[in-house]
């Protein structure tokens, strides 16, 4: 089975291509057209979407809601095609629809711009500097559509496998030369891939079901199945319909867990080794209860290491059943063929995913073989995490390499998700309540006690000096005030910044 | 002859007035953390109604405003609410916006002989006060109205469809806001709020609806490039006034002695409350604040000998003036206070009863 997506632009030739491929490959052809109007059918108002997205309006409650289920339409009806046959899917974020799988070939059509404006030319009937314009507008309105459903750069070619330039060579010979390219083992479907479709088949099924379901239909949740696990993540204000998600799912047949959690925001935890008991983990459960989050767990084992984590299944009594990810980078795609194994899952991630569930803080988890760069591709860019945490990663490292790396990892986090990137270590200090900040609140009060005296307490000799004459004199005002106004916000707003969290009002 | 002087420029501060500027600051720390802008339409009345002459109220106000803007910024800039770029082509033209406004307020408050002229300054910031608050409330009263009537919650797109239309060039992207604003939109945005920061001391309150009324940054991005840009002109305002001698240190401490807690409390309430009630108690604060002004301007015109009435007039008109200031500040603060506490211990209820009951699943 082979899944092809091809990105296309506005006259860039990428149907043709999409359709000659299909042909020779034997394959179903499919289009984006075909599925937003099928979405269109079911009453999912994507013009809606569309008109927002092209005028850059951000989405309203009730259109994230929207939002999430053409997404899952989308999963759903592309899982549906390709589990019966082969497919070339020709549109814009194909690849993006079903992330997670390897095997996928992304292509990206490119043609140059000289080109493109003369076949709108020829097809639109525009003048060249409409036609030209018009181009422009359109790759801004899907740059934008993959931004906001899938926050990534869809011109940025490290997604795709090929990016073709159609100027030079014909739709169909382009297809020729794709075919043996189609064929290469890394672009193969395993019994993995087969795993991680069904997965995302289910996931969007269910997500799609509780979207058209009218007694759920406004509620903001995200559904996530690994194998006989399917967790529900609501928001508070959705806790009325927490009863209905298990009904619902059960209805549509599903037979495994059900976890749903109440969650305001998500966070993201990566680290290498978990521990139950230890500290971080108090600490980020601490945080998650204070934040009233779900907390999603990445075990990054680093990909050089050689205990790399071999990804398994629980026993079916066990409830923390996930389905990980096994990235095909590592393993070269067609070496993982044993994706329905049951092999132990590492006894401290287990038991932190427990201590997560019992506490209502369960958002889920991901085991992944990776560097950096891998990491960056396996995560899912469209959750809205609050924050993410890295605890200790590359432990098999050296100090100083083990340090660059966990600092390369969370400038490429803070330059992906443009969120706050925490170090684990940092969570006491920076969120949390102990004898350091009751020093370090009492030493601000401290200080702006200090300022506030000397000001009061010599009111008179301060305002003779602010309305004294003489340039230089005056210059000397300005600058004192240009310091003491920032020194004095900074000790006195960390104090009520202290003050505040100690009551907890964050 | 200084002391005259000081006598003159600065007002007494007895424990009272110590306390009511601390309220002033809290007040306006809530509406500005919860608003994301502003609260200087509250303070700088507000000091103004306690016998603080205009022109000190908005030079310590802005001052005030600098440590504040400073502190948010830094915290808004670790969140990624902050378009730098966006701040710094804004920037420019509201330095000569501060530039000009300042310059303005000196010419009236100084006659040719040198001499203060306080109730020109008065009724000068009190004129543009109103009209620039009233057409920015109730073109928010308007919005929030069609918002309701079409169940959106988001703010009206018309300007920024209108302007996306004309396309004039050169247009700049703004990559944190992830917004394309024609250079002569961005231009004339800065020079009104920097102009109306150095007159009023309220630019914030307009430079944020700007940003999202006419160049569509999504409104977090809106208030932290605010406060970015806030910081700059802050410091350039504490520097010019400073310069010209007419900031009270004393009301810049105590103004941030209510403000930096409040802000924070506010800011905790954008949380936890609806946008569309964020903005409709916002709009029917600065509604009364603008009320309460527009009764102060007859005592000003009776000073300055423009109409005829009665001296004994303006006790009353000056009370219900500060009346209706504080009963918006404060119906407002009590009212976001209310929506933070109680959303506070329904949070803590709510984690109370799910630790209790475990988890929900089958």
């Amino acid at each position: 089975m082979n899944i092809i997506c091809i990105s296309r632009g506005s006259f860039g030739g990428g149907k043709l291509l999409a359709e000659s491929l299909a042909k020779k490959l034997a394959c179903d052809c499919l289009s984006r057209e075909e599925l937003t109007e099928a979405a269109t059918r079911s009453g999912i108002p994507v013009g809606r979407l569309e008109t927002a997205v092209s005028r850059n309006r951000p989405f309203n409650e009730q259109m994230a809601v929207e939002k999430d289920c053409f997404k899952a339409f989308v999963t759903a009806a592309l899982c549906e095609r390709v589990a019966k046959n082969s497919v070339v899917y020709h549109g814009r974020t194909g690849h993006l629809v079903l992330s997670g799988i390897q095997s996928i070939l992304r292509i990206r059509v490119i043609m140059d711009e000289e080109s493109r404006i003369a076949l709108t030319m020829q097809r639109l009937g525009l003048g060249r500097e409409k036609a030209r314009r018009y181009n422009h507008e359109v790759d801004e309105d899907r740059h934008r559509w993959a931004r906001t459903l899938y926050n990534v750069d869809w011109a940025d070619s490290t997604h795709y496998d090929l990016v073709l330039n159609l100027s030079r060579v014909t739709a169909e010979n382009a297809a020729a030369a794709l075919v043996g390219m189609a064929q290469l083992p890394e672009f193969q479907s395993t019994p993995a891939t087969l795993r991680t479709l069904d997965e995302l088949h289910r996931a969007a099924r269910y997500r799609l079901a509780l979207g058209q379901d009218v007694r759920t239909a406004s509620a903001n949740v995200k559904v996530q199945a690994k194998m006989n696990m399917v967790s529900v993540t609501y928001l508070p204000r959705d806790r009325s319909l927490a009863e209905l998600f298990p009904q619902i799912l059960h209805n549509l047949g599903e037979t495994g867990t059900i976890v749903c959690t109440m969650a305001s925001i998500s966070l993201l935890w990566i680290q290498e080794r978990f521990q139950a008991q230890d500290d971080s983990t108090t600490e980020v459960l601490e945080i998650a209860d204070r934040w009233n989050a779900a907390v999603e767990v990445v075990q990054l084992n680093d990909e050089s290491s050689s205990e790399i984590a071999v990804p398994s299944t629980l026993p079916a009594t066990d409830r923390t059943v996930p389905a990980p990810r096994v990235p095909a980078h590592v393993d070269g795609g067609i070496l993982d063929d044993d994706g329905a194994t049951a092999r132990p899952l590492d006894p401290g991630l287990r038991a932190t995913l427990d201590r997560l569930i019992a506490q209502d803080h369960a958002g889920g988890y991901t085991i992944l073989n990776c560097d950096i760069k891998g990491l960056m591709r396996e995560l899912d860019r469209t959750t809205p995490y609050g924050m993410v945490i890295v605890g200790e990663v590359f432990s098999t490292r050296g100090s100083a390499v083990k340090k660059r790396l966990s600092n390369e990892l969370i400038g490429y986090l803070v330059d992906n998700l443009r969120i706050p990137v925490i170090e684990a270590k940092e969570l006491k200090t920076k969120y949390l309540f102990g004898p350091t900040h009751w020093f370090k609140m009492l030493g601000f009060a401290a200080g702006s006690l200090l300022l506030v005296f000397l000001v009061l307490g010599h009111q008179e000799p301060i305002l003779r000096f602010t309305i004294a004459e003489g340039t230089s004199h005056r210059l000397l005002v300005a600058a004192g005030l240009f310091c003491f106004a920032p020194l004095f916000a900074y000790l006195y707003g960390n104090f009520t910044q202290y003050l505040l969290r100690l009551f907890r009002f964050e | 002859m200084i002391k005259y002087l000081i006598a003159e420029t600065f007002i007494q501060l007895d424990w009272m007035v110590m306390v009511q500027v601390i309220l002033l600051g809290f007040v306006g720390g809530v509406l500005s953390g919860f608003i994301g802008s502003g609260g200087a339409f509250f303070m700088t009345p507000g000091m103004m109604n306690l016998g603080i002459p205009g022109p000190i109220a908005v030079a310590s106000n802005i001052t005030h405003k600098f440590g504040k803007a400073m502190v948010g910024a830094k915290k808004h800039g670790e969140m990624g609410h902050v378009d730098k770029k966006l701040a710094l082509f804004m920037l420019f033209t509201a330095a000569l916006g501060i530039n000009a406004a300042v310059w303005i307020i000196g010419k009236v408050f100084t006659g040719s002989a040198g001499e203060s002229r306080s109730d020109h300054a008065d009724l000068y910031i009190s004129l543009v006060f109103v009209v620039v608050l009233s057409m920015v409330s109730l073109s928010m009263l308007r919005d929030i109205l069609h918002s309701r009537s079409r169940g959106d919650a988001q703010p009206s797109k018309k300007i920024i469809d209108f302007l996306a239309k004309l396309r004039l060039y050169p247009m700049i992207y703004f990559p944190v806001a992830d917004v394309t604003v024609s250079l002569w939109v961005i231009l004339i945005c800065g020079l009104f709020t920097g102009y109306l920061a150095g007159t009023i001391g309220v630019g914030g309150f307009v430079g944020v609806p700007a940003m999202i009324y006419v160049f569509g940054v999504p409104a977090q991005v809106a208030a932290g490039t605010e406060l970015y840009l806030a910081m700059f002109m802050g410091a350039y305002g504490a520097l010019n006034y400073g310069y010209q001698g007419m900031v009270d240190l004393r009301l810049v401490v105590l103004l941030f002695l209510g403000s930096l807690l409040g802000v924070h409390l506010g800011a905790y309430g954008t949380k936890v409350v609806r946008e569309i009630i964020i903005r409709l108690v916002t709009c029917i604060i600065i509604l009364f604040c603008v009320l309460s002004r527009i009764i102060a301007i007859p005592i000003y015109l009776r000073r300055l000998g423009i109409i005829e009435l009665d001296a004994a007039i303006d006790p009353p008109l000056s009370l219900a003036s500060k009346g209706l200031l504080y009963a918006s500040g404060i119906i407002g603060a009590i009212l976001i206070l209310y929506f933070v506490f109680k959303a506070f211990y329904q949070r803590r209820r709510m984690h109370a009863s799910i630790t209790t009951k475990a988890v929900t699943r089958t």
